[in-house]
């Protein structure tokens, strides 16, 4: 029995995959769903396969498991005993060497990936059920040599293979250059790519690489003319502002461009009823709205018409209507919000205990209701009514939004706006508006938070490429010591007042889209001395930004976002990239075109550039290990 | 404190014995009291309206164990559904894990068990896994039995108590208990040395924060 052991490596494992097409030996298994792995048998000559294994009813029939789609990249060792019926288990495994697969083609928005042998005909096809394939092509690029098929950008060619006509010319650039041992040829293709097309833009971490090629290469390697080319067009591009310093193994030159210098903008004075009363006509109408929020973006609001403005900046009101159009809008408003609110509480205990959707729903927000602000005067102490009125809204907006439904995080962004409102419906078309412009945030998938994570990362390396790089360098570029600010906008690190002043700042979408942003680069501007001088890592990030809760000073960090703001716009290498994050109309160099051509595994969030989403990958790889 | 440390205790927490440090995760449902069971564990508070844990938190406490120090890096994670797609990036890698579930809730229970066959088949091949029913000052409302969970436990080869944040019963117990269940020796498998713990050098900063066990 002990003979019959076979080692087995998983080094991949991922669930909800459905078979479309397999040799011909596995027909009976086609369009089943199952369990794709990456498997590793160290002490036989085919080392490497892909295995994809049906649903074993026995361990898998629990409902919720399958609903998972849990990528592990972690390797397990196990072994498979010969005593057991194996042989029929594993008969129904598909099982694919390593060795015969020559390229993959990732299709349908990372949901199909079909292998390939070297005639170019599919070995099987893959349908990533839950989620996406984007955890195996990364691991995959991990393990292989690949790069991006020039003729179809969604076609990976494995570099291992001798007859591929596309290696040839790669095998006199960087293969062979042979510079980056950890295998990451496509990488450093975008890389390179990247460089060509957007030199300032690219992170430190690129410049840092780069210029360990060109000074390593210089001296040891043949370098293909080519990428010799490009690299000192691109290097010789770069203004002539240079700075040096040393880096553990070797110095890092660095071509940083200048950003204009900081102005640090002092806060206006609040927008006053006076004013406000002053900006509308007799009928109610506003007519300059640009008027006010500029005087908003300036210095916020006066507390005794905030309550007043805030139902215009949340879309409660509109800032064109009459008082007679405003007045029926408000009525309307009331009638729907009842209409609503009647829904859920009309349920009878038997419709609840037939809808585990709405049942969860429920407790949830029963759970967090009882869990929100809880040490202010407003929701203190047991049988707080306004308890009760926090859990009516935010039920009766799981109706009005079912498919959002309730997710934690939203009675934080509900209680400040109840607290200034202090009246159910207002508070409640209040909270829409709000969430209306947040919603992403709370997408499934938490596509919406990683794309502002990816974005915050985008802008942190134009603005601070050095400060980019140390991230990088400590595992966090992926910039989840930030997810908590950007969820729930600032409300956990600040008093309700100053999260109040900040988010009425953020409603006026001034000076840019996405703001909010520039907010996080500029408190990381101010805590990143302490975070490199402590040579902190992800874990220590995380709990510094954390522990910066209650010490964050509002009105200096808008203040500084602006001048950052205004420092990003009159940089002379402004990217499309960033252009794209701020709103402002793009250039249309080639580089966005290009970001999107290569990396067809994460089309969806191309507009970042290509290094900056790379670093991101490679970060959420590598983190936490 | 109920630390139950024997033999090796000394002042200032200066040891010539080992120092260990492990990365542990907890993990169930929203609510059932994970954040507060590591305030309890690490400040020795409990909070009746402990805020919900966004994204998540990251605290370390330090246990003496005999002559070795144990350092615990926490991770708390957010509890919802809707987060669960995180919790992949803050248990890899760790050494061992705390499932918690809400002894007045079946179904916390349930999906505390899904929380461990995940973990199974996904966190590192040794990790430690310890099932916690909390929220045992409620016994009175209790929805989960005892022999139910412990069972379960015993199954999957899990460490198993019933504990209260806020009464701190079985608090210190189930990290003292998961201490001693780590291995501690030096060597380590595969990459990234998950399973092992890792071995401070005499004088780190790890023995620093020996305050807690060592009075
Ligand atoms: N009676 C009692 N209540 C507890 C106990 N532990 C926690 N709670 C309460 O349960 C609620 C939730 O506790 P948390 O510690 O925030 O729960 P969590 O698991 O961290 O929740 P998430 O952060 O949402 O995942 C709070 O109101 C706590 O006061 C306990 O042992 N006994
Ligand atoms: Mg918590």
């Amino acid at each position: 029995m002990e003979d019959n052991h076979e080692e087995v490596l998983e080094i991949f494992c991922q669930d909800g995959v459905q078979i479309l097409t397999a040799p011909a030996a596995y027909i009976s298994q086609l369009n089943n769903v199952g369990t794709l792995m990456i498997v590793e048998y160290p002490n036989s000559n085919v080392t490497r396969c892909i295995e994809w294994k049906p649903i074993d009813l026995t361990i898998d029939s629990d409902v919720q498991d399958q609903e998972w789609t849990v990528v592990s990249t972690v390797r397990r060792r196990r072994t498979y005993s010969g005593s057991l019926p194996v042989d029929a288990n594993r008969s129904k495994h598909l099982k694919i060497n390593m060795s015969d697969i020559k390229s993959f083609r990732v299709a349908r928005k990372n949901q199909k990936l079909t292998f390939r042998d070297g005639k170019g005909d599919d070995l099987c096809t893959f349908v990533f059920q839950h989620g996406s394939c984007e955890g195996l092509v990364a691991v995959l690029k991990g393990i292989l040599k690949t790069f991006v098929s020039r003729r179809d950008k969604h076609v990976y060619c494995i570099l291992d293979d001798e007859r591929n006509p596309e290696r040839q010319q790669l095998d006199k650039s960087f293969a062979e250059l042979n510079l980056f041992q950890e295998q990451s040829s496509p990488y450093v293709w975008k890389l390179v790519k990247n460089f060509q097309n957007r030199p300032y833009e690219t992170t430190m971490e690129a410049f840092s690489k780069i210029t360990d090629i060109v000074y390593r290469g210089a001296e040891h390697r043949l370098m293909d003319p080519e990428v010799h080319n490009i690299l000192h067009r691109s290097l010789e591009a770069i203004e002539n502002n240079t700075t040096t310093h040393s880096h553990e193994e070797y110095e890092v030159i660095a071509h940083v461009p200048k950003l204009p210098a900081l102005k640090e903008y002092p806060r206006g004075r609040p927008l006053s009823l006076e004013q406000w009363k002053a900006l509308q006509d007799s009928e109610g109408q506003v007519e300059d709205v640009d008027a006010v929020k500029l005087v908003i973006f300036r210095g916020g609001i006066a507390s005794n018409v905030r309550k007043e403005v805030w139902k215009y900046l949340l879309d409660y009101h509109r800032w064109k209507y009459t008082h007679s159009e405003q007045a029926n809008l408000i009525k309307q408003r009331n009638e729907e919000y009842f209409i609503m609110k009647l829904q859920w509480r009309s349920m009878t205990k038997i419709q609840e205990d037939n809808f585990t959707d709405y049942r969860e729903r429920k407790s949830l927000i029963e759970k967090d209701v009882n869990r929100t602000d809880r040490t202010l005067d407003y929701f203190a102490g047991d049988n707080n009514p306004n308890l009760q009125v926090l859990y009516d809204i935010l039920m009766t907006y799981a109706m009005y939004n079912f498919d959002l439904g309730y997710v934690q995080g939203m009675s934080d962004l509900l209680s400040p706006i109840l607290y200034l409102m202090n009246n159910e419906v207002e508070a409640f078309w209040c909270f829409v508006g709000f969430m209306n412009k947040v919603s992403s945030n709370f997408d499934m998938d938490q596509a919406g938070m990683k794309e502002q994570l990816q974005h915050l990362n985008t802008l942190t390396a134009f603005y601070d490429p050095e400060f980019a790089n140390y991230l990088y360098k400590h595992d966090s570029a992926n910039m989840f010591f930030c997810f908590r600010w950007l969820l729930v906008w600032f409300k956990r690190e600040l008093s309700q007042q100053d999260a109040m002043r900040l988010w009425e700042v953020l409603w006026t979408d001034l000076p840019c889209q996405n703001f909010h942003l520039l907010i996080c680069v500029a408190i990381l501007d101010t805590e990143k001395h302490i975070l490199m001088e402590n040579n902190y890592g992800f874990t220590e990030i995380l709990k510094h930004i954390n522990d910066l809760s209650g010490n964050i000073d509002v009105s200096a960090v808008i203040g500084k976002a602006e001048g950052m703001y205004n420092q990003i716009v009159d940089a002379e290498h402004l990217t499309d990239a960033v252009r794209i994050i701020i709103g402002l109309p793009i250039l249309g160099n080639a580089s966005v075109i290009d970001s999107k051509e290569a990396s067809p595994d994460i089309s969806d969030l191309t507009l970042n550039g290509d290094t900056d989403e790379v670093s991101y990958e490679n970060a959420l790889t590598n983190s936490f290990l | 404190m109920a630390n139950r440390t024997s033999a090796a205790q000394r002042p200032n927490g200066s040891t010539q014995g080992k120092i260990c440090q492990f990365k542990l995760v907890l993990l169930g449902e929203s609510a059932v009291g994970k954040s507060s069971l590591v305030l309890r564990f690490v400040k020795g508070q409990f909070h009746e309206y402990q805020e919900s844990t966004i994204g998540a938190a990251f605290l370390t406490q330090t246990v003496c164990l005999d002559d070795t120090t144990v350092k615990f890096e926490i991770w708390d994670t957010a509890g919802q559904e809707r987060y669960h797609s995180l919790a992949p990036m803050y248990y890899r890698g760790a050494q061992a894990a705390i499932v918690v579930y809400d002894i007045t809730n079946q179904d916390t229970f349930a999906r505390a068990k899904t929380w461990v066959k995940e973990l199974q088949r996904q966190a590192s091949p040794n990790i430690v896994i310890a099932l916690a029913g909390n929220k045992q000052d409620l016994a009175n409302k209790r929805m989960v039995e005892y022999e139910e969970a412990q069972a379960h436990a015993e199954e999957n080869g899990l460490l198993f108590m019933e504990t209260s944040a806020k009464t701190a019963m079985n608090v210190n117990d189930i990290f003292l208990a998961i201490a001693k269940k780590l291995p501690k020796n030096e060597q380590t498998t595969g990459p990234g040395g998950s399973g092992q713990g890792r071995r401070l050098v005499e004088g780190d900063s790890g023995a620093k924060a020996a305050g807690n066990c060592c009075k």
